[in-house]
């Protein structure tokens, strides 16, 4: 029989809907230009950067700065424990939907304001 | 949290995993410009053969035929290079690797139906005496397997180049069952206006701000 659903199932850092969605389009590629995430998301800067840098401080997105023709390109990329939390989020709304409701998660940390 | 709210959190997450795998950098100056090449090589086509049938380059000179051949061969290298060139400006402009992804996935999409037309061109044309009903096959093959090309792209994007895609693949058809005498107008009315209309629409929608 599957466990009831607890409220720290849900990882309050990715239950965020922003952090959630930069998640989710994380997963489906291994690596997108910020420029490019924005633009998926339809976020503004400051709040994709902001939501970013939680993840990278919980250590679900590595970020790297590099220059393309004197460029900079900032690239995010989900690192495996990133993916694993994404993974353990899944199969937490999963089993709310099998078992009909679940408990509220923790709040999360809230993005620094800009 | 409710089921209703998991459910839409679970809509919203396929949502965003399918928009972050789309190809977006449709490039619709690339379009327009290799539209207009084509028209320009149709009209020059016209006044080379005097004729509307691809197959009246059967009646050229030896010269003429290559001078005809290598006409479109040139609209064919000038439309590449510049689908690569103008990929390769968006590319940057988004902040993309510029042999990235999108690059990869328009060659492996369209290459293969490319390649086909290619070889089916090659075997039209090659025979001592060419037959003037096999020349006459080459652009609604062409037209077809290119819309199979853009539709295999289009599986990846948004829904535009799809459209394109069927598109070609129905006035291929059409050029095939009906028209085949009518190749100049053909290509004309698909390779040149068709691109000239998928490009217009493609810059409409980027100013209209749909990523």
């Amino acid at each position: 029989m599957k466990h009831p659903v607890r409220p720290d199932d849900f990882d309050a850092v990715i239950h965020e809907r922003v952090r959630l969605a930069i998640v989710a389009a994380l997963a489906a590629r291994p690596q997108m230009g910020f420029t490019e995430l924005k633009a998926a998301l339809g976020v503004t800067d400051g709040n994709l950067s902001a939501h970013a840098r939680a993840l990278e401080e919980a250590g679900y997105v590595a970020v790297s700065k590099t220059f393309h023709e004197r460029r900079p390109h900032t690239a995010l990329s989900l690192t495996r424990s990133g993916r694993a939390a994404f993974q353990r989020y899944l199969q937490a709304l999963r089993r709310v939907v099998e078992q009909g409701a679940g408990p509220d998660p923790e709040p999360g940390p809230s993005p620094a304001p800009r | 949290m409710e089921r209703e709210e998991a459910l839409a959190r679970i809509a919203e997450i396929q949502r965003v995993m399918e928009r972050a795998t789309r190809y977006t950098l449709l490039p619709g100056g690339v379009a327009m410009v290799g539209g207009l090449m084509v028209l320009a090589g149709c009209a020059l086509s016209w006044w080379m053969l005097g004729s509307l049938d691809f197959a009246a380059m059967l009646h050229l000179s030896v010269a003429g035929q290559a001078g005809f051949c290598l006409l479109w061969f040139a609209i064919g290298v000038a439309g590449i290079v510049l689908e690569a060139v103008l990929t390769a400006r968006a590319a940057r402009r988004e902040g993309l690797s510029t042999g990235g992804r999108s690059t990869r996935l328009a060659l492996v999409s369209l290459s293969p139906s490319v390649l086909v037309a290619m070889l089916l061109t090659y075997t039209f044309l090659i025979p001592m005496e060419p037959r003037p009903e096999e020349v006459q096959y080459i652009v609604p093959v062409w037209m077809m397997l290119y819309g199979v090309g853009v539709c295999s792209v289009g599986q990846f994007s948004i829904r535009a180049p799809r459209l394109l895609g069927a598109a070609f693949i129905a006035a291929g058809a059409v050029a095939l069952l009906f028209f085949r005498d009518w190749g100049v107008v053909a290509a004309a009315l698909s390779f040149g206006i068709l691109h000239v209309v998928f490009g217009l629409h493609v810059i409409a929608m980027r100013r209209r701000g749909v990523p």
